[in-house]
């Protein structure tokens, strides 16, 4: 009865600190142009499209789809606006692919995009609200608690951040669209200031401006395109409330309800076995030891260990984020949809120099809000 | 094109009454009451719903992320499967028919919220417009409206006292509507004496904007019938958006309201919008009423065919975000024999339409009956 899903086409952007070549439609539609020639389609052959980015306020259009609507070829089509949180790119995607999945839609475009060169993120993500003391600290003042708390919880050694954030950086120097390339060790992160105990300035996203977009299609249009589709076998999106007593922000249910439901939808049993690429948000170094934990990987408690045995390295058992991830590249809005583009094309066999060897299954993954909102995919290369 | 579809009904609806200003409720608090609500019509707690959706805008929130807040009394313990549109409650719930239609949840929920009275609405939305070209004239909704309304008297040759008469007439059914924000019938000569905000728009032409929330479940066929004893069957739903860039479009006219329309009415198997029996539409002013009759094929100064907004539509109340939602639930709410004084005698098709954008630039359509529409 379930309808197989694909993502035929994949393109994004050069993503950089500022793309002053280009507006925010040119930006857009540099990652549109990108993904409909990797699907051999035009526009006239997309049915909706679907697009995603996190808050308007970071550029400073409200509803920014409206005005993008002729860059997103979106003229007399359905165009719908998705807003998760960070998780927005992956939902964006996912809603995409459930527009396929219902048979009303063959061929979908899926966009997301941020562009933060036009705003101030720090502002954008600093709002005073009634009844609440303002912590104007951004997105780092918000998660910093979290990491020391799986610090706390764990017992887990200081040298973990920074041996994730030196080898993100060494993955994103195979990735030619990444944002940040240049080489750092150990204890240059170790040596850069803190910014929010325990996240230095060398363990922390940067602000990005780039798009990304997936042509998502059905069976029929998969096998006939230019190129080997990477199949949907599993994806969810859920949220959980902020204000639960006893909420575990570290190790949140809705991660790993989602990841369940993921993986039963693809026939998982053991992700550690099956999957052999992970594409997972990580936009302060500690959340990947977090992540490996909250998705399954390994044991609550275990997540570090994988990180101090460098299992998560490229070459080895499970590369993490072989893209160079969100610590490399982050234009809020796409990092999401970044995620599972990167899973798709490691599938695909087509990730170029980050290419991970003999990958069935992929997972890409991306949270937002307080640790609350969840999306992510299982795709694999056999239908 | 699928041929047959799944039967989806709408089972529940609930909202606010709309108000100018709810002083003493947060957006979260006027939300949670109309999610219980809707839950007890359908008489379920909230595990028995599958999928939630929410639907709301930042800058109306006056804050990043206002809809993480809605995550809370929405009922998101244990963690829900979820999706948040920056969009008009309709546009969501076109997305909880196709999560449907994919066939592995059999029941959603939409949740709309949005508190205009907390900002400045023109200002907000002029910041949806191009910000390299058109929002720095300083356009606002109205100023856009009110040249559409120019284009659409230039080509039509319509008059003042016609517009006046359209408002008139929504007034009058707004004043039957418990929930509607202005509730007394005005004739259409004191609202022709109204002075222009922007011409041709007098003042008395604008919509009310105001502000509530509301909560709509809608249910697959076997699970509808559980939750509602008079579910109202989606026949057909459709949208579409054309590029918002105003020079570039016919502005007398809605292309994209048009094709949402035909393909919904084409889904629904009907030959013409003529065949429903009532019709909401999210028109914020007389003209947009007349030019989205236009795109329906019917004649908006003709006094035959469907009864338009019995509701009072939008003129009568506007609360952002939700006024497509509304428009889905009065249809709901006529073909469940649940409109009260302004009930329609046997009414058994509908259409609700929603809108956003300037100038009518987002559109979507649904064709509700009362009865299943496919075997």
């Amino acid at each position: 009865m379930k309808r197989p899903v694909a993502v035929v086409g994949v393109g994004q952007t050069k993503h950089a600190a500022r793309r002053s070549d280009c507006s925010i439609p040119g930006l857009v539609r540099e990652a549109i142009d990108r993904a409909l020639l990797d699907a051999g389609l035009e526009h006239r052959d997309i049915d909706a499209v679907i697009v995603g980015k996190a808050p308007d306020m970071l550029e400073g259009v409200a509803q920014p789809e409206q005005f993008l609507v002729g860059a997103l070829g979106g003229h007399l089509k359905p165009v719908l606006r998705v807003h998760t949180a960070g998780s927005v790119g992956a939902s964006t995607a996912i809603a995409a692919a459930v527009h396929v999945q219902s048979g009303l839609y063959d061929r979908v475009l899926a966009v997301a995009f941020e562009k933060q060169s036009e705003g101030n993120t720090m502002w954008a993500l600093s709002p005073s609200l009634p009844f609440t003391p303002p912590l104007v600290a951004g997105a780092g003042g918000f998660f910093a608690p979290y990491c020391r708390a799986y610090i706390k919880k764990t017992g887990a050694p200081m040298h973990i951040g920074p041996m994730i954030a030196a080898n993100a950086r060494e993955n994103a120097a195979r990735n030619e669209y990444a944002h940040l390339r240049e080489p750092m060790t150990i204890e240059d992160v170790m040596s850069s200031p803190m910014l929010w105990e325990p996240i230095r300035y060398l363990e922390t996203c940067p602000s990005s401006d780039g798009a990304v977009a997936l042509v998502i299609a059905n069976e029929e249009q998969a096998r006939r395109g230019p190129r080997k589709p990477a199949w949907i076998k599993g994806a969810a999106s859920y949220a959980e409330a902020m204000w639960v007593p006893g909420r575990d922000q570290v190790s949140p249910l809705a991660g790993k309800v989602c990841a369940r439901h993921v993986y039963a939808q693809a026939g998982i049993h053991n992700p550690w076995a099956e999957i052999q690429t992970a594409e997972i948000y990580v936009p302060f170094s500690w959340f990947e030891a977090m992540w490996l934990e909250n998705l399954g990987f390994c044991a609550e408690g275990e997540g570090w260990k994988v990180i101090d045995r460098g299992d998560q390295r490229f070459g080895r058992h499970l590369p993490v984020n072989p893209s160079g991830g969100v610590l490399c590249t982050n234009p809020i809005g796409a990092s999401g949809m970044l995620r599972l583009g990167e899973a798709a094309l490691q599938v695909m066999g087509r990730a170029g120099a980050h290419q991970v060897d003999g990958v069935q299954h992929a997972l890409g993954h991306a949270y937002g809000g307080g640790a609350q909102y969840f999306a992510m995919w299982i795709v694999g290369a056999a239908v | 094109m699928t041929a047959s579809l799944r039967n989806v009904a709408i089972v529940a609806f609930a909202q606010r009454p709309i108000v100018t200003r709810d002083e003493h409720r947060m957006a979260t608090e006027m939300l949670y009451p109309v999610v219980r609500e809707a839950l007890a019509q359908a008489g379920v707690e909230r595990d028995a719903v599958e999928y939630q959706i929410s639907a709301s805008t930042d800058y109306l929130d006056g804050r990043p992320f206002g809809f993480v807040a809605a995550l809370d009394v929405m009922g998101s313990w244990p963690p829900r499967q979820d999706l948040h549109l920056e969009m008009d409650g309709a546009f969501a719930a076109y997305y909880g028919w196709v999560k449907l239609q994919a066939g592995d949840v059999d029941s959603v929920l939409v949740a709309t919220h949005g508190k205009t009275s907390e900002g400045q609405p023109e200002r907000i939305f002029n910041l949806a417009l191009d910000p390299y070209y058109h929002a720095p004239l300083g356009l606002d909704p109205i100023s856009t409206s009110a040249l559409q309304a120019s284009a659409y008297m230039a080509r039509t040759g319509i008059t003042d006292a016609d517009l006046a008469r359209i408002v008139a007439r929504n007034r009058a059914a707004g004043a039957r509507n418990p929930d509607a924000q202005l509730r007394e019938a005005v004739p259409a000569e004191v609202l022709q004496r109204a002075p222009f905000h922007v011409r041709p728009l007098r003042e008395s032409y604008l919509p009310a904007l105001g502000e509530t929330a509301t909560c709509l479940v809608l249910a697959a066929e076997g699970v509808a019938e559980r939750l509602c004893e008079r579910p109202v069957w989606i026949h057909g739903a459709h949208h579409a958006s054309e590029l918002q860039t105003l020079g570039a479009r016919d502005l007398s006219r809605s292309a994209s309201a048009r094709l949402a329309a035909e393909r919904a009415l084409a889904l629904a198997g009907l030959a013409s919008a003529a065949e429903v029996d009532l019709i909401e539409l999210s028109a914020t002013t007389p003209v947009e009423e007349l030019i989205l009759l236009d795109a329906l094929g019917l004649d908006g100064r003709s006094p035959d065919g469907p009864v338009v907004n019995p509701s009072g539509g939008p003129l009568c109340g506007h609360p952002i975000m939700s006024t497509g939602a509304i428009r889905l639930g009065e249809a709901f709410r006529q073909l469940a024999g649940r409109a009260g004084a302004r009930q329609l005698p046997q009414a058994s098709h509908a259409i609700a339409h929603g809108a956003q954008g300037h100038c009518l630039q987002q559109n979507v359509c649904f064709v509700l009956g009362t009865e299943r529409r496919w075997r």
